[in-house]
């Protein structure tokens, strides 16, 4: 009998893929390692400390970034993910028609355009309108923010919707569920991992912009990212790896917490 | 209300695409389905069948023409306003659902109390032989399992009409034998009008009280399983249902709706004529394999026609033959019932008389 053909037993396949891992994992090995370093250097280590975090918690300025950070990501990402629901439901739960691809593209422009176009356009744009309204809150963040994400939600929502089968929604309606309650019964239940994927996703993906919101934030509206940019150009300490390990360990626990929550539906 | 027809489709037409891809995949249909009966639409793939039953069900509105329920005209009405169920050839189970949340999915959207969903339930999960699973996952449960909680979830809300879509496809052949009585049964006991929607002319043949044949978007012959078989009044009836032997001829004589025909090759023979047609000239005659048998050798003389015998198939209860008749091209086929211990009689090349029971050949309209 001949043998299946399988990529892992090629020559060379595990030291490619253990190079990828550490590509991908050492750096940050690294950088969590040494927020822990009781001195100031980044590459010297001088003992074991955590110094560096209770800094991070002392430092107004982390702490507001952080709860300026949060605040637009929880906004953005609840605002992109239903936009995204709907314009989900509106592109798959039809016929295909002549136009839906240009609407699937008109959905994911913000994956295709340069980030750093849309950042300066948004500048141009929101300068505008504050002279005219006078008004410079977090709104144009949160705007900003929405507009990025809904792809980013879109995406799982999109790819859940078409693996359910319409039959289910069919039949729904033929057991005399309205469309409303075809939605609320049938549709909403099976599509709910799929919109959590999209809601993680674009919070995540909010969390973590720095270009975009760069160019939009006014004076004093530093979030977390552009804090740390920021803190670059002076002499860097620790206190920076101790907030980023801190960063790292919220999006495990976000990914963690979709895992068993989606492992447990279905 | 008892002598209005359960369903009435009248003259409707489905057509799907516009311009020259048009496609009339039901096309200017007329049928009446009575009260209480078990009711099928039997055809190939493609024919039209599908459509129809969509068409009951509200999830394809017709192009044109009418269709009643219990007299009512429901053509326009959504499938969650119209008082018929589906079984769907998926079985499309919620899989976020329990089983006995499914059955009780329909009157829950009614809107009906929690005492009487839950005494509605048990009593469907009784009639299917479900009970002990009724708080399982139905991704958890076998294929024939789902096929009954689907039956139960559409019988649940009481239609007035269940409409079921190919819902044996599925299953294996003993479980389709199993299911094809228990649909009976479950009909008998309910009294509800089913809608059955099949390919397979043997699950037509069995269960039906009476058949629709369909091809091309048309109804082609509406009768009892016997009448379609007996009678088929079209080519494409006759080849469809079961296997038919064609022979072509010309109208000796007529009478008394019995004409002589003259097929050259396999002979006169008496061929009944469907009512109201006389035809004089070219008519195809039909003749079923079961109604031939093969001569004795030493009668060869007698028979209705000779030929050659082709090819021999054993079928355990029956044995088929293959015949080419003397003029070399015409084919045949008969059909014998095995007898006990029987050795085979022929073999591939034997040159083969055939004689025909009488009553058994009739003539097509076309």
């Amino acid at each position: 009998m001949a043998r299946q053909f399988s990529v892992r037993r090629q020559t060379g396949f595990t030291a490619i893929a253990m190079m990828c891992f550490f590509a991908l994992y050492l750096p940050i090995a690294v950088l969590v390692v040494y927020a822990f370093n009781a001195g100031t250097s980044l590459n010297t280590w001088e003992g074991f400390s955590l110094q560096w975090f209770v800094k991070a918690f002392e430092n107004q300025q982390v702490i507001e970034a952080s709860i300026r950070s949060l605040q637009i990501a929880v906004v953005a990402a609840l605002v992109a993910t239903a936009a995204a629901t709907m314009a989900a439901l509106a592109t798959t739960r039809t016929e295909p028609y002549r136009g839906l691809t240009l609407k699937y593209a008109f959905i994911n422009q913000p994956l295709m355009i340069p980030e750093i176009v849309t950042a300066v356009a948004l500048l141009i744009f929101f300068s505008r309108i504050k002279v005219w309204t006078g008004y410079s809150g977090l709104g144009y963040l949160i705007a900003a923010h929405t507009a990025f994400c809904i792809p980013f939600a879109y995406l799982p929502i999109r790819a859940r919707l078409e693996n359910m089968d319409l039959t289910l929604e069919r039949a729904a309606a033929d057991l005399y569920a309205t469309p409303w309650k075809t939605f609320r019964y049938v549709t909403l239940p099976l599509l709910w991992p799929g919109i959590l994927a999209g809601l993680m996703l674009a919070f995540v993906i909010s969390l973590d912009d720095v270009v975009i919101t760069e160019f939009v934030k006014s004076a004093g509206q530093d979030t977390l990212p552009t804090y740390m940019l920021g803190q670059l150009r002076r002499a860097i300490t620790p206190e920076m790896n101790a907030i980023s390990t801190l960063f790292l360990l919220l999006s495990i626990c976000i990914v963690t917490v979709f895992f068993f929550v989606n492992k447990k539906r279905i | 209300m008892a002598d209005l027809n359960a369903v009435e489709i009248r003259n409707v037409s489905k057509i799907f695409g516009f311009g020259e891809f048009a496609f009339a995949a039901v096309n200017d249909t007329s049928v009446a389905i009575r009260q209480n009966e078990f009711f099928t639409l039997l055809g190939p793939s493609g024919c039209g069948k599908t459509t129809l039953l969509r068409l009951i069900a509200g999830f394809e509105f017709p192009t044109s023409g009418e269709i009643l329920l219990n007299g009512e005209n429901i053509a326009a009405m959504p499938p969650f306003k119209r008082p018929v169920n589906t079984v769907f050839q998926s079985y499309a189970l919620f899989p976020h659902m329990t089983v006995a949340e499914n059955i009780g999915f329909g009157l829950q959207m009614l809107g009906r109390p929690k005492a009487e969903i839950q005494a509605r339930v048990a009593e469907m999960l009784k009639l299917v032989r479900m009970e002990e699973l009724r708080g399982r996952r139905t991704s958890q449960i076998s294929g024939g399992q789902q096929q009954r909680v689907a039956l139960a979830r559409a019988l649940a809300p009481q239609p007035k009409v269940l409409l079921l879509d190919e819902p044996l496809s599925a299953l294996d052949y003993k479980l389709r034998k199993d299911m094809q009585i228990e649909l009976k049964r479950l009909q008998a006991e309910t009294g509800i009008t089913f809608i059955f929607v099949t390919h397979d002319q043997e699950e037509a043949l069995t269960m039906s009280d009476r058949v629709a044949v369909m091809s091309a978007g048309r109804i082609l012959q509406v009768g009892s399983p016997r009448e379609i078989y007996d009678a088929p009044t079209d080519r494409f009836v006759a080849d469809f249902i079961g296997e038919t032997n064609f022979l072509k001829g010309r109208v000796v004589s007529t009478e008394n709706g019995i004409a002589e025909v003259d097929t050259g090759v396999a002979g006169h023979i008496a061929a009944a004529l469907p009512t109201g047609f006389s035809p004089d000239g070219e008519v195809t005659v039909v003749l079923r394999p079961e109604h031939a048998m093969l001569c004795p050798p030493d009668a060869m003389g007698e028979c209705q026609m000779t030929g050659t015998l082709e090819n021999v198939v054993y079928f355990g209860t029956d044995t088929h033959y293959h015949v080419v008749l003397s003029d070399g091209v015409t084919p045949f086929t008969l059909r014998e019932q095995n007898k006990p211990m029987q050795a085979a009689r022929f073999a591939q090349g034997d040159r083969v008389g055939i004689s025909v029971e009488a009553n058994a050949a009739r003539v097509l309209r076309n």
